[in-house]
């Protein structure tokens, strides 16, 4: 038998190797599975050498951080748990490691404030109708693929234009736009936690609200210092799978519902959002999945709110959520247990209305950001008297 | 030897018409799987013509050292290429299509890097193959008849490609989906290969399987079309390939989701969008005043529900694509109304040429709704320049209203974008009074002589007209805050958008870039070395070749974006400018091969009539605009092909016409054209515009003339 020469292993080798690669070539005929498609993981990493070399107006020392040797730090916020060196920059964008200490730059720079109706965030069991002061700075610890903020989430705070509105100056516009409660939003709110719970714990000594609009990427200790001064809550369960955690939204599931258990047992009032992406979220079984854990880990009375998507930002190349698509899934939850169940961008439908989970009757019609139709006397069903969960005008209790 | 001369001849007017098919079906395939603007079309012709030019120097290289199976060049080989080519071309096309949702994720549009890589790995087989076999006939000829022309083989090559541009042009696209184009196309291929075979070795089993398997691939291929298209979620309820792009519908439950190019254009279920795009500029007009006329340009489900509540007299909806509309009726994303006017014709150049009554006096109108999408291309930027907002007010009745969207924001706007904004703003300012910008899905603009309200559900109100979204929704959207501070942040410096200086795809480039956090810097610092490399090594000849490539590329690219301007998108005249620039080679080449002895002398005297007729051009151009004949479009492509043809054959003589020099020569002419397709469509005309990109391809020209001219004087 000749012996195989260099040049002719070299072409083997290659075609051997190439072999798996066309083979993959045919797997889209094999089964239609989004969710096996492309990346697997694509969690944000931190910026090496990324930091300003000195502090500016809008930064604090953070709250939640260990310091290491060799002036090295670890961000406590989230869980990411940023690694930084001097220098660097965490996942989110808004902390920095300068000199050995860690620093948010996001502290009373906003770079969005609006005032907008409590149902927009969406909150349906808070003080309908209430107006609410919203602010976001830039950041966020996920990467998710159709962000709406990308903006303001995907940036750093030095990127943008921002207001200089500091926590006593955030509770002095509060008042002035008449807002009754402080939505921290957005963006996402734990990357600029300092600013938060500093607003947070001035709004409280002055009658605010606060309401944490989240994805719910938080560790414990930073949570139940929030938890002191939180009015109420939306956090967004964007699916109940792991691995479109980090596909699609660049974080964890695992950590999420810890944030859930630990807002139940603090007695925060929340609500959950839950985006139904075509093709990935639309799993009717991973629904009855998440509805059972609800029910195991939080009971039924906690909103939910399936929420239609619209092709954004890089995940733009996917149909909207099919309308029924919803109603289904809203049947689902409610068949499953889940008590108060809505729908979010759909406008006109009766999924945005609230029913008395014990009398069944119409408590609360909402068009749009109007309520013609309210059947609630405090806290309770105008028609069969039971307790409705939430946080309403005369009573704060679940 | 003629026999075999003339089947060598067969197979390389065969692959000029399989590759030029080929070319299109890809790039076509590649705007449908990725983003559809003109950096990506760049992007794709770019790699093709870089790895032809490639192909082309690797041709000497093999055969010289005689490495791998077809080192050594002969008939039989080049058949055996020729029909690895042919069945390479439906494993492409499906390839672009299966890998995406591999290496991507599924649903995602990708930046620049990634397409970059992508587009460079896949289509790496076929085009450098492609450009290995051009110097490779020519080989297998000069075998047997060491002193071949080169030219000659170049002539049939690009008879080839006329044929293949034609054909795609004005037959398939209109008649078959890509994979069966495809298929079509590449029959004379496999004819021509197989009769490169000795006839002895025709009918072997070897042939015979290699001839079938590639028959099959190709057929197979057909098969693989419709599923390969396939959504994930859904089903496809409708797919065909119209001569603008694809067009999909995907049916999901009751949902119908009109795609366009691999993106959700309109569903039967966005009541939002309709809502919007209607109401916000019509609720302007004073109750009293009756609807004459509205023109849409192009529009989107459910609109025309919305437009009806209204009672209209006429409604002129101008859509380019037929299939659009077609379909939208088809699948209920619109209903008829009455008084609805189909036009099918670009939007522009209906409104400059043909939006007149019976009196011949100019069409008015009450609105005039443009509902298309943000300009990523220089067709749909003409729809955003300030001789287009004069045009629309022309056509304005007194009182009238012109609206029109861009991409919105949730709660900030990013700098990108507020330049984009701001642009748009300032050219639109040089003709309305006054403005008003609406927040929300999308930006919209509405632009009157008379003031504007931005409480439109109080002027809805008093319309006594319904509607869902906006009656309930809009005062939270909405607010005063968020109006003031869309309005407040225009920006009363940023350039306006011209035609001739498109201001705002230099913008919509950079939002680009910055959606994926990604810079073009280290592409053109790498590709600046490599252009030192390359142009350290070639000789005078190939550089002026090089630079004929790129100018002639560039001013194809140059007269198409001119052409647009004045006559608007006319598929067959752009296909027959397209025509005319690779037409124009042959007779170019045919009289550079009579004047070959006077190679030195051919080439600068190309090389100034490039550099004059280029600036004749531009001068005419910028002096009649829309007066000049269509006939000036395309006798200026002929008469710069004809220049470039011309070149070819002097710069091969002059270079010695051995195996070498036609490797080289091949190659020169491709790299040139690769960086003439990607310097001029997505950095010289967005970033200095019409005449100065002219000035520049000039100036280019001018060095080229000067390297040659210095030499012939020396000499």
């Amino acid at each position: 038998m000749d012996k195989i020469n260099r040049r002719q292993f070299i072409c083997c080798s290659a075609a051997l190797l190439a072999t798996p690669l066309s083979a993959q070539a045919f797997w889209p005929f094999s089964g239609k599975d989004a969710v096996a498609s492309g990346a697997t993981d694509i969690r944000g990493e931190i910026f090496k050498g990324d930091a300003p070399k000195t502090l500016w107006k809008w930064s604090h020392e953070g709250y939640h951080y260990g310091k290491l040797e060799r002036k090295r730090v670890m961000c406590g916020i989230c869980p990411n748990h940023c690694l930084l060196s001097p220098g660097d920059r965490s996942v989110c964008r808004s902390r920095v490691n300068l000199d050995g200490k860690l620093y948010s730059l996001a502290y009373g720079d906003p770079c969005s404030v609006n005032v907008d109706p409590v149902e927009k965030k969406p909150l349906y069991h808070f003080k309908p109708r209430a107006k609410v002061f919203s602010i976001a700075a830039t950041g966020c610890n996920f990467r998710c693929l159709n962000c709406q903020n990308w903006e303001i989430s995907q940036v750093r705070p030095e990127d943008v234009r921002h207001y200089d509105l500091f926590p006593p100056q955030v509770v002095a516009e509060t008042q002035r736009t008449g807002s009754e409660a402080i939505a921290y939003t957005y963006s996402e709110a734990i990357t600029f936690f300092e600013y938060m719970i500093d607003t947070a714990r001035l709004a409280r000594k002055q009658g605010i609200d606060n309401l944490l609009i989240s994805n719910g990427y938080i560790n414990r200790k930073p949570l139940l210092d929030l938890c002191e001064v939180l009015d109420g809550a939306n956090i967004n369960l964007k699916s109940f799978d792991d691995a479109i955690y980090r596909k699609l939204n660049g974080g964890r599931l695992e950590p999420v519902l810890n944030t859930f258990k630990t807002l139940h047992t603090q007695g925060v009032h929340f609500e959950m959002t839950n985006l139904l992406v075509p093709g990935y979220v639309d799993d009717e079984d991973m629904a009855k999945r998440m509805c059972q854990w609800i029910l195991e880990n939080l009971g039924p009375n906690y909103p939910l709110h399936f929420l239609r998507f619209f092709p954004k930002y890089k995940l733009n190349r996917l149909a909207p959520t099919p309308i029924s698509t919803l109603a289904r899934f809203r049947e689902l939850a409610i068949n499953e247990g889940i008590r108060y169940v809505y729908l979010g961008n759909l406008p006109m439908h009766e999924g945005n209305n609230t029913y008395c989970h014990n009398c069944k009757k119409l408590l609360i019609e909402r068009q749009g950001y109007f309520i013609p139709v309210f059947n609630m006397i405090g806290n309770r069903c105008k028609f069969c008297k039971t307790v409705i969960p939430g946080v309403w005008r005369d009573e704060k209790k679940l | 030897m003629r026999k075999n001369e003339g089947a060598v001849l067969a197979v390389v007017v065969a692959t000029g018409i399989s590759s030029v098919v080929t070319q299109l079906l890809t790039i076509r395939e590649f705007l449908a799987q990725f983003q559809g603007n003109e950096f990506v079309i760049a992007l794709i012709l770019f790699n093709w013509l870089i790895l032809g030019g490639l192909g082309a120097l690797l041709s000497r290289v093999i055969t010289k050292h005689s490495l791998f199976f077809f080192g050594h060049a002969t008939m039989n080989r080049l058949a055996w290429l020729s029909l690895l080519l042919a069945a390479l071309t439906p494993i492409q096309i499906l390839a672009i299509r299966f890998f995406k949702d591999i290496f991507f994720i599924h649903g995602v549009s990708v930046g620049f890097y990634p397409t970059l890589a992508y587009s460079f790995g896949l289509i790496t087989p076929y085009a450098l193959l492609l450009g290995f076999l051009l110097p490779y006939s020519l080989f297998v000829l000069r075998n047997e008849m060491p002193d071949y022309p080169g030219v000659r083989l170049y002539i049939t090559d690009n008879l080839g490609d006329v044929a293949g541009g034609m054909l795609f042009s004005f037959a398939l696209v209109f008649l078959l989906s890509p994979l069966k184009a495809i298929f079509v196309s590449n029959l004379p291929l496999l004819f021509a290969a197989w009769r490169l075979f000795p006839v002895q070795k025709r009918l072997r089993p070897g042939v015979i399987c290699g001839l079938g398997l590639t028959l099959i691939l190709l057929a197979a291929g057909i098969y693989w079309e419709r599923v390969s298209l396939t959504p994930m979620t859904g089903q496809l309820a409708y797919y065909n390939e119209s001569r603008y792009g694809r067009i999909t519908v995907h049916y999901d439950e009751e949902q119908f989701t009109l795609f366009v190019d691999g993106k959700p254009l309109f569903s039967n279920q966005n009541l939002i969008r309709a809502e919007e795009s209607v109401h916000y500029p019509l609720a302007q007009l004073p109750s009293n005043t009756c609807l004459r006329r509205i023109l849409l340009i192009s529009a989107q489900g459910g609109m025309l529900t919305q437009l009806r509540k209204y009672h209209p007299e006429q409604v002129d909806y101008v859509e380019l694509d037929p299939e659009i509309a077609r379909i939208q009726f088809r699948y209920g994303l619109l209903k008829e109304i009455p008084g609805l006017n189909i036009i099918h014709q670009d939007g522009r150049a209906y409104l400059s040429q043909q939006a007149y009554d019976r009196s011949n006096r100019k069409r008015r109108y009450n609105a005039i709704i443009i509902n298309l999408p943000e300009p990523q291309t220089f067709q749909m930027n003409r729809f955003f320049t300030d001789r287009f907002f004069q045009l629309a007010k022309r056509h304005l009745e007194p009182g009238g209203i012109v609206s029109f969207t861009m991409a919105g924001f949730d709660n900030y706007l990013a700098e990108a974008q507020r330049q984009k904004i701001s642009s748009l703003y300032n050219t639109v300012s040089a003709y309305f009074k006054h403005i008003l910008l609406l927040p929300g899905q999308d930006i919209v603009f509405l632009c009157r002589n008379q003031p504007l309200d931005a409480d439109i559900p109080k002027l809805l109100k008093q319309k006594r007209i319904a509607t869902e979204y906006i009656r309930h929704y809009y005062y939270g959207n909405l607010t005063t805050r968020r109006i003031d501070y869309l309005n407040g942040l225009i920006d009363p410096d940023t350039p306006v958008n011209r035609d001739q200086a498109p201001y705002l795809m230099r913008l919509m480039f950079s939002q680009w870039f910055a959606k994926f956090a990604a810079s073009p810097v280290s592409f053109i610092a790498v590709l600046a070395v490599l252009l030192i490399f390359y142009l350290a090594r070639i000789s005078g000849e190939e550089f002026v070749l090089f630079t004929t490539g790129a100018m002639t590329m560039g001013s194809e690219i140059l007269v198409i974006f001119a052409f647009q301007i004045f006559f608007g998108f006319i598929y067959f005249w752009i296909g027959i400018i397209v025509t005319l620039f690779l037409a124009g080679l042959l007779p170019g080449a045919w009289l550079g091969d009579r004047l070959k002895r006077q190679g030195q002398i051919v080439l600068v005297l190309t090389d100034i009539l490039l550099i004059l007729f280029l600036g004749i051009f531009i001068i005419a151009v910028q002096l009649g605009g829309g007066r000049l004949p269509s006939a000036a479009f395309l006798g200026f492509g002929f008469i710069m092909a004809l220049c470039c043809g011309c070149q070819f054959p002097a710069a091969l003589c002059l270079r010695g016409d051995d195996n070498p020099a036609a490797s080289r020569v091949f190659s020169a002419d491709l790299l040139g054209a690769a960086l003439g397709a990607l310097c001029v469509s997505v950095a010289l005309l967005p970033y200095l515009g019409l005449v100065w990109t002219a000035v520049v391809l000039m100036g280019l020209k001018s060095v080229s003339l000067i390297a040659i001219g210095s030499k012939s004087w020396i000499k």
